[in-house]
């Protein structure tokens, strides 16, 4: 039994290897507070979230698939809500009931199966319940086919058998065991075996016998022994049979908690009165995106309200370069495209009223590190080998975020190394975008057809909106306006 | 014909051997090389073989041929596994044949007799695979073709088939049998099977459509031996009544051959894992990239050499940054003396001679390219301890005592290994006394290592040889461990650590003279 909720033929994986760079994407896009958001102090929606927001996905068919199941979960919020619940529940209820599987007496390792597999059974039921109910509501491939299955697989004629087993294995009548001779002689092989109705008990009465004496310890542990032998395979058979459905109730449970993880994100910033759509995506080899309304997810959630999106459709670039004013938005700008990258390639809505841009091979940010107070050749040098490490894991059509990277130094040099860099990375197919406030790296790649220029938006009036909007570098930046205003 | 695959004949095998390790052990760091040797092969007995040297070339040469056979990864192969599981047989028997004739029910009985069957089977099984295994191959060495032939005609007689027959006879009959117990309170009843069905592939098959990938195995490994042995003997008794003629049969079969292993194959299968574990040994070694020969064995000393030599006590721990050294003593020297810096791997060097000579007496392969090497009586060794100044006169007595010891047993026929001596003493004294060391080395003729700090002793004749442990060209702090014939110059390498913390005469003046 899968769930198959978040991809179409496999298990999410939790313990999946997260995309490079997690911590530091995290820190630099603000994504703690996005999945803080989306989890609502549950830590499973946390961890089920974080696993697909660094998991990016590299098919269009695999988000496309998660979007529809996304949407079928906006269309029936109470029966996934639901769903989620029972799985929850069963974790509880299997940790209060004390039983576990791993014992070193083989004796309670089955005892605690059975047990476990009473509690499976009955949250089975539960689960089916709403499936009979609800399965009408539902029209994606994903949520269907996980109630379809629990349909058939669970009707009332398997949940009798179960029983049934469970109630012979408790017998008291004596276990009959088979075996053959091992290499010397010793019996092996033992099979537990179903009495029969010639094994009645005057047959085995005349049968030769063998009676431990009374106070025997060694030959009484021997029978025992004998009887877990006979027992270890059924015993197996359960346990694995609750290991599973242990399994399965995590696995279930993991996967609802994304879209669930989905529903509270969604339902909060509508209630900010923010925009989300389903972004469409492209082939990676595609040099186009567009965007509309495009917003700073975790800006909104942070100020608890609006704040300004931004617009572009850009054809055939293969470089942003983002200049102008400090606290004019570049630094949000270039988060909200990280954020809606990774949040679009792992099936989710995005922030924005629309949104469409190639599959990317991974995002990767590299920003000034403000809290470092190193010396300023250590801090270039601790630049360099952050993106020489980065350098190690990007390949053609990944995305790479620049923000005010290397100007740890002189102009000159900074540009140097970081127009070597860009070159480097945009000939190979990575797609950058660069907030810089170095002019001679900025105007570099004037005059390229592939360069998208950008500019933190003043108005004549000299005031900011926030908003970021085609326009090529200009020499000065507006530190001074800054200064004006903080210093009065 | 053939006795053993250590000794050409019975009786150089019956000649008296050394139970405990040789004086040299400690101080060449043999006890190091052996120690994994003889911990692969606990309970073999091998260690005499490996504290006795030998003085009879026709025996070295003997092994020799024997180990550079066994060089062939098939035939150790085969050897090896053979070895092993005969030698346990051999054990185990003894145990059986001392139940079995003890008349009492609680050692002698049908599971005892069920034992011996197996170990019958798998003796039979062993002897012949190998017989099976060295008759596809051409074996050359006279040791391994007289094992082979000895095998070959043992396989053929009478009394090795005819057991082979009962054993296969026996397995047979009681393969067809299947019983039940039935298990209940303190009672086991056992009657023959019938036919009842699986439990637990029932309940396997219910529960199936709960498996996610391989689920965790949740069985208890259970012990193939039973519990209590005597319930197990008290069911098979059962069994007797219902399944008479077969276990009549086995009754039959322990009496008449309960003597069925023969003593040469078990001599053999105790002595091979000497050539086998020393092979083992050096192999890893061998795929660093390191050499191993088998030495020509010289009667005089007129002309000894090794050539890639190196310490394997240390190279077993370096795993594969060992430096290779060479040395070479053509007449009249006898005498190589090391000097040069210290952690240089002079003492290494050192053992490495000792060492080598060692490994050569017993037969081994040795660490070189290609070795020739002195047939020597005795190895002497005397280890100073270095940089000990807290009891400067108690430790030169006590040198100086031990020299003299070592003068008088040894002979020209000797090796002497001396290392660091009279480091703690004044230099005069120490120049003194070595003086008169070299002198009696001369006088002695033995092939002789000497480590020493006093450059003097380097040039005392035309009988030693200079040799200095050396230092990086371009990197004077780095140690090459490369020891070469060169004549001494203790002071270069202290310029150069002096000029690396700006001390040498110029770089003082200038700094003083500002």
């Amino acid at each position: 039994m899968k769930a198959n909720l978040m991809f179409r033929d496999r298990d999410f994986d939790l313990k999946a290897d997260p995309c490079f760079g997690k911590d530091i994407l995290t820190a630099d896009l603000e994504l703690k507070r996005i999945l803080s958001n989306m989890a609502q102090g549950d830590e499973m929606i946390s961890a089920a979230c974080s696993t697909a927001l660094f998991c990016p996905l590299q098919s269009i068919e695999e988000i496309r698939y998660r979007q529809e199941n996304l949407r079928d979960a906006f269309r029936n919020p109470g029966a996934v809500r639901q769903l989620y619940k029972i799985t929850v529940e069963t974790e509880k209820k299997r940790r209060s009931s004390w039983h576990w599987l791993s014992s070193s007496y083989l004796s309670s390792t089955f005892s605690g199966a059975v047990e476990l597999m009473k509690i499976y059974t009955g949250m089975l039921m539960e689960l089916r319940l709403i499936a009979d109910s609800k399965l009408s509501g539902f029209q994606s491939e994903g949520f269907r086919n996980l109630l379809t299955m629990l349909r058939r697989e669970l009707d009332d004629d398997y949940f009798a058998e179960v029983r049934a087993h469970l109630n012979d294995l408790k017998d008291g009548d004596g276990m009959l065991v088979s075996a053959t001779f091992g290499n010397y002689l010793q019996g092996v092989h033992y099979v537990l075996r179903r009495k029969t109705r010639k094994d009645s008990w005057w047959r085995w009465h005349f049968a030769p016998s063998f009676t431990i004496a009374p106070r025997d310890e060694a030959g009484a542990a021997d029978l025992g022994k004998r009887r877990d032998r006979a027992v270890n395979e059924a015993a197996n058979a359960l346990a694995q049979a609750a290991e599973h459905l242990e399994g399965f109730f995590v696995m279930l449970r993991n996967e609802l908690a994304f879209y669930v993880g989905c529903l509270n994100l969604a339902d909060n910033l509508r209630a900010l009165g923010m925009p989300i759509c389903f972004p469409g995506l492209l082939s990676t080899d595609s040099k186009d995106r567009s965007w509309r309304g495009l917003y700073d997810v975790s800006l909104a959630l942070t100020k608890n309200a609006a704040v300004v999106g931004n617009d572009l459709d850009a054809n055939d670039k293969r470089l942003y370069v983002i200049t102008g004013a400090n606290q004019g938005g570049k630094s949000t700008f270039l988060r909200s495209m990280g954020q809606v990258q990774l949040m679009a390639q792992c099936g989710m809505f995005v922030g924005a009223d629309s949104f469409s841009a190639p599959i990317r091979r991974g995002v990767f940010s590299h920003f000034k590190k403000e809290e470092d107070t190193a010396m300023r050749s250590g801090k270039l040098e601790e630049e360099l080998a952050r993106m020489s490490e980065a350098a190690d894991h990007l390949e053609g059509g990944a995305l790479m975020l620049f923000n005010e990277s290397f100007a740890a130094t002189n102009e000159r040099e900074g540009s140097e190394i970081c127009r070597q860099i860009t070159k480097a990375l945009i000939e190979n197919d990575v797609e950058v975008f660069s907030v810089t406030h170095l002019y001679t790296y900025a105007v570099a790649f004037l005059g390229d057809r592939q360069t998208q220029f950008l500019r933190a938006q003043r108005l004549d009036s000299g005031e900011r909106t926030f908003k970021v909007v085609p326009g090529e570098p200009l020499q000065t930046a507006f530190g001074e306006d800054l200064y004006k205003k903080i210093f009065g | 014909m053939f006795f053993s695959i250590l000794f050409p004949t019975r009786e150089q095998h019956g000649e008296s051997r050394q139970t405990d390790a040789p004086a040299c052990f400690r101080d060449l760091n043999l006890d190091r090389i052996f120690a994994p040797v003889f911990q692969s092969k606990k309970g073999f007995k091998l260690e005499d073989f490996f504290y006795t040297s030998l003085h009879d070339p026709e025996i070295i040469v003997y092994r020799q041929d024997v180990m550079r056979e066994l060089e062939n990864n098939e035939l150790r192969a085969l050897f090896s596994d053979f070895s092993r599981e005969i030698y346990d047989l051999g054990q185990y028997m003894n145990t059986i044949r001392s139940s079995l004739t003890s008349g009492d029910s609680w050692r002698s009985n049908y599971l005892t007799r069920g034992q011996m069957l197996d170990y019958a089977d798998r003796y039979c099984r062993t002897v012949s695979a190998l017989l099976d295994g060295i008759s596809r191959l051409t074996l050359r060495s006279a040791g391994l073709r007289g094992f082979a032939e000895y095998l070959s005609a043992y396989c053929a007689s009478e009394s090795y088939t005819g057991l082979c027959a009962r054993v296969k006879q026996l397995r047979d009959a009681f393969s067809t049998v299947e019983y039940c117990m039935l298990i209940k309170n303190g009672t086991i009843r056992v009657r023959k099977y019938e036919g009842q069905a699986d439990h637990s592939g029932q309940i396997l098959k219910t529960f199936e459509k709960f498996r996610q990938g391989v689920g965790k195995d949740y069985r208890h490994k259970m012990m193939q031996e039973p519990y209590a042995a005597y319930v197990e003997a008290a069911v098979l008794n059962m069994l007797s009544e219902l399944y008479k003629d077969i276990f009549a049969d086995l009754y039959g079969f322990c009496s008449r051959y309960l003597h069925f292993d023969d003593e040469t194959i078990l001599r053999f299968s105790r002595e091979i894992p000497f050539y086998l574990s020393w092979l083992d040994f050096i192999t890893p070694l061998r795929q660093t990239g390191l050499s191993f020969c088998y030495p020509r064995l010289c009667n005089t000393a007129e002309h000894l050499y090794d050539y890639d030599g190196f310490d394997l006590a240390l190279a077993r721990i370096e795993y594969g940054k060992t430096v290779v050294n060479d040395f070479a003593l053509n007449a009249p020297e006898r005498i190589i003396v090391v000097t040069g810096p210290n952690q240089g791997g002079k003492t290494t060097f050192a053992r490495a001679f000792g060492q080598v000579h060692y490994l050569a007496s017993l037969g081994l392969c040795v660490p070189g390219r290609e070795a020739a090497l002195y047939l020597f009586d005795n190895i002497f060794t005397h280890f100073g301890q270095e940089e000990d100044l807290s009891t400067l006169n108690g430790k030169l007595q006590d040198d100086l005592v031990r020299l003299h010891e070592l003068l008088d047993r040894a002979t020209s026929r000797s090796i002497l290994i001396v290392n660091e001596i009279f480091a703690s003493t004044t230099l005069s004294d120490a120049l003194s006394l070595g003086g008169h060391m070299m002198d009696a080395f001369a006088a002695l003729g033995a092939p002789t290592v000497l480590v020493t700090f006093l450059d003097e002793l380097a040039s005392h004749g035309p009988e030693t040889v200079s040799m200095m442990s050396t230092i990086r060209e371009d990197d004077p702090t780095k140690r090459t461990f490369k020891i070469v014939r060169k004549p001494p110059d203790g002071l270069a390498y202290a310029i150069y650590i002096a000029g690396k913390h700006g001390l040498t005469y110029e770089q003082l003046c200038g700094r003083l003279g500002k």
